[in-house]
């Protein structure tokens, strides 16, 4: 691949100090290092870098959440595609646009949440809307607040959370009955039923408000309505289970939020606070785990390492908070899903918990030698 | 406490445990300046013939701690900037180069544990004792808590204790009793890789009878063999007084210098690393040359020569002689090429902190390091690795955002004075971030504030005498 490195080595100068083309230094730079890993040496000690790097380690991101896209495909039909495809663009020229006037490179970052965006909205949403969604999640969530590594909120579920409070109207009217069989939707490009037409598709747990709960194993497979990326169980926790495995998520998070979820749930159902249709105790708190986003938020949106606490006890409370709000909204509140505001109050609370427990250890560290 | 932290690195060309004998070296450069010592008190004269064991320099700053010469021959001042050069250079009997006056003056003030550390010091056996809190040289005349005896090395490549130990037990188990007849009822604690081996039974079988040598026995993960962490394990509060650290060479040379009062000129130093060709042990002596070294064992035309092992070691490369308190030399082939779609292969070959490479479904094995830093640098992304592989329990990550922000005094409450320095921080960060250079540079910055503090503190207390000697003047006056 030399004389591609030739070619490189040749256009350089035009993006750099002086050239006509610098303002665009940080997108060159990026397709730049895409291309060829950076021959920059280390100065001191220590003298050797692990091979870990952030693109490496967001990749993992990527394609943990590949079995996810897969399933929308297949389910929701080739709209997922254009649906990814504006999210990117948007969500780069935003990003693109910041580095270009910070004079900083193009973080690896936004490229998972170009991804994770449309997985957590509904299959049918306009084009427009995610476009709208990600530029202001990616401003507002991460830019704003000085980039990757320095955000509070995830900026996905800061997309998501405006889109929902702007137009909630045209959310709820975006969802998709899931395909079935051989092929599902794949050689479809569905759209939502027309507002006119008033026969508005419903989410499985929109259905369990009015007492009505579908089987577990369509959860379990994914073949019920329900935002694009979320509706596949089991896909869901095979990407999630990569994601742990790689350590570019936190298994304290995850088992924090699905245990609490899984406790609170059932000492509601024990304590007869909430009844559902589904009888026993176990099978409607497993109904419950699968349906809606609950997975996907566990294993790909608390996991952000940027977003979430620091610390290991940081990481379990924070957790615990994520999936008792959830069971909070759930039951007891006007929405059906309560994943994405669960999630955005942990965040929110994340500094705190990292405040606290920062100052125990220096407490501890205090007495050291 | 207990061990946390730490992780081992595998870097292709670890050296065996054979030591080879270097050929006679012809001249002899030998540094005025190593990682703790500044030898700025030059006692030789240009064209003065010295002898083995001769006196060349001393560094006033650390109880003159002599810089010895390892071999006759004729001095050479100002030949090379910062160096001692030796030319002619022959072997002859070494001597001990002690002034009798002054060892009759220590032994009538402070009795013969006074002339035993008179005698280390001027012998070069002193040189191999660091303080385990600071790391600096401890003052001879004074009183540990406790001291600490490594037999372990385990950052990649330092001198190996196995290597040097081998046919010398006997000198490492003497080595431990004058060790002992220089404290009062302090206890040496001996770390072993493993206390139930055929070797640690020697060392029991040699040291029958003596119960203040305690065995420790310690996990090989890198850095638990540093001394700072070792004294916190063994719950050794600073508060109670300074621990002594040091090593097999240490124990070796103190034997020397007091059982048959001989010079310690000569080390048993490591060579190994990626671009070695037989990575092994060598002996030499200091201000040995670099490049007779560099041209037997390295192989590759660019590779850089690192004094020490490959997290903290220094660059070499300029270097025209061994310094004197060198452990080993790393060879590490610097980055020539960029790879083509570099982050996206699936990365058999690399051996990595993180399950993220396809290596992970492999046994961990050497890989073949180059200098490269392997990715961009970005902001820290709270991904918590060096939180998860610091050994001294700090976080790294708090502390580098403290440091981004200035906030210096934050970054002293969260303790960044224990940091031991191992670079394991800076390795593994996915955003390559150098945090083992952010916390040296705080921890310096804080130690000038509270030097700064503690002066001003003087000069106050200074003012007030003097103010208070001018009242009692004028009021005497006035009387």
């Amino acid at each position: 691949m030399k004389w591609l490195l030739k070619i490189v080595d040749a256009v350089r100068p035009t993006f750099e100090e002086g050239g006509k083309l610098h303002v665009f230094n940080p997108v060159f730079g990026a397709l730049e290092h895409f291309l060829f890993a950076p021959g920059t040496r280390t100065l001191g000690a220590p003298h050797i870098r692990d091979p870990i790097d952030l693109k490496r380690f967001m990749s993992m991101a990527i394609i943990s959440v590949v079995p996810c896209v897969f399933a929308a495909l297949y389910f929701f039909g080739l709209r997922i595609i254009p649906m990814i495809i504006v999210s990117y663009a948007c969500g780069l020229a935003v990003e693109a646009a910041f580095a270009i006037v910070r004079k900083e490179g193009i973080n690896e970052g936004f490229f998972v949440t170009g991804i994770l965006f449309p997985m957590i909205l509904p299959p049918g949403i306009p084009l427009w809307m995610v476009g709208v969604g990600v530029a202001f999640g990616v401003l507002i969530g991460k830019e704003l607040f000085g980039g990757t590594g320095r955000n509070i909120f995830n900026p996905a579920l800061v997309g998501r959370c405006f889109l929902a409070l702007a137009y909630p109207a045209k959310m709820s009217a975006s969802w998709i009955e899931a395909g079935g069989g051989l092929t599902g939707r794949l050689l479809e490009y569905a759209t939502a039923p027309a507002a006119t037409d008033a026969v508005t598709v419903a989410t499985p747990l929109s259905e369990a408000k009015g007492g009505q709960m579908c089987s577990i194993w369509h959860l379990l497979f994914g073949n019920v309505s329900g935002s694009a990326g979320e509706t596949s169980a089991i896909l869901i926790i095979l990407g999630g289970v990569f994601l742990l495995f790689t350590r570019v998520a936190n298994w304290r998070t995850v088992a924090g939020i699905l245990l609490s979820f899984v406790i609170l749930t059932g000492a509601l159902i024990q304590g007869g606070a909430v009844s559902y249709s589904i009888d026993g105790l176990v099978s409607p708190i497993i109904w419950h785990v699968f349906a809606g986003g609950l997975l996907f938020g566990a294993f790909f949106m608390a996991t952000d390492p940027v977003t979430s606490p620091t610390s290991n006890i940081g990481k379990w409370i924070y957790g615990i908070i994520i999936g008792s709000t959830t069971v909070l909204i759930r039951n007891f509140t006007g929405y059906v899903e309560g994943v994405t505001f669960a999630i955005l109050l942990g965040n929110i609370v994340a500094p705190i918990l990292d405040e606290a427990v920062i100052a125990i250890r220096i407490r501890r560290l205090r007495s050291e030698g | 406490m207990r061990f946390r932290g730490g992780y081992n690195i595998l870097l292709k060309g670890k050296p065996d445990r054979n030591i080879s004998v270097m050929p006679e070296p012809e001249v002899l450069y030998l540094p005025l300046a190593s990682k703790r010592f500044t030898f700025s008190e030059i006692c030789v004269q240009q064209g003065q013939k010295v002898n083995g064991g001769d006196i060349l320099a001393k560094d006033p700053d650390n109880y003159g701690v002599p810089l010895l010469a390892p071999l006759a021959g004729e001095i050479k001042l100002g030949a090379e900037e910062g160096y001692v050069v030796l030319d002619n250079v022959r072997k002859d009997e070494e001597r001990a180069d002690l002034a009798e006056k002054e060892i009759e003056h220590i032994e009538a003030k402070m009795g013969d544990g006074g002339v035993k550390r008179y005698k280390l010091l001027s012998l070069g056996a002193w040189q191999f004792f660091y303080d385990a809190y600071t790391g600096t040289l401890p003052d001879p005349q004074g009183d540990p808590q406790a001291v600490i005896v490594s037999t372990v090395s385990l950052e990649p490549f330092l001198a190996r204790g196995d290597a040097q130990l081998q046919k010398r037990l006997l000198d490492f188990t003497r080595g431990l009793e004058h060790l002992q007849s220089l404290l009062e009822y302090q206890p040496i604690y001996l770390v072993l890789p493993d206390i139930t081996s055929a070797f640690a039974d020697l060392v029991r079988n040699h040291i029958r009878g003596y119960a203040w040598v305690k065995m420790v026995e310690i996990p090989l993960t890198y850095p638990y063999d540093d001394f700072g962490i070792l004294a916190r394990r063994l719950n050794l509060k600073r508060d109670k007084g300074p621990v002594w650290g040091v090593r097999t060479e240490g124990i070796l040379a103190t034997d020397r210098a007091l059982t048959i009062t001989k010079p310690c000129t000569v080390r048993i130093i490591s060579i190994g690393g990626a671009g070695v060709d037989g990575p092994t042990h060598i002996m030499v002596v200091p201000g040995y040359p670099t490049k007779t070294i560099a041209d037997k064992y390295v192989l590759e035309p660019s590779a850089r020569l690192i004094d020490g092992g490959v997290l903290t070691g220094e660059i070499a490369g300029q270097s025209l002689g061994v310094e004197t308190e060198c452990r080993g030399l790393t060879v590490l082939p610097e980055l020539e090429e960029r790879e083509f779609l570099g982050f996206v292969r699936a990365g058999w070959g690399r051996s990595s902190y993180t399950p993220c490479f396809l290596s992970a479904l492999r046994k961990r094995f050497r890989e073949d390091y180059t200098s490269g830093v392997r990715g961009e640098g970005r902001p820290c992304v709270s991904c918590g690795y060096c939180e998860d592989v610091c050994p001294a329990g700090l976080m790294p990550h708090l502390i580098h955002k403290y440091l981004y922000r200035d906030l210096i005094e934050e970054a002293d409450e969260a303790r960044v004075d224990l940091c031991i320095e191992c670079g394991l921080c800076s390795y593994v960060c996915p955003s390559k971030i150098d945090v083992r250079g952010e916390l040296i540079k705080a921890k310096e910055l804080i130690a000038k504030e509270q030097e700064e503090i503690r002066q001003e503190q003087l000069r106050q207390e200074e003012a007030r005498r003097r103010e208070a000697e001018a009242r009692k003047e004028s009021e005497e006056n006035s009387e």
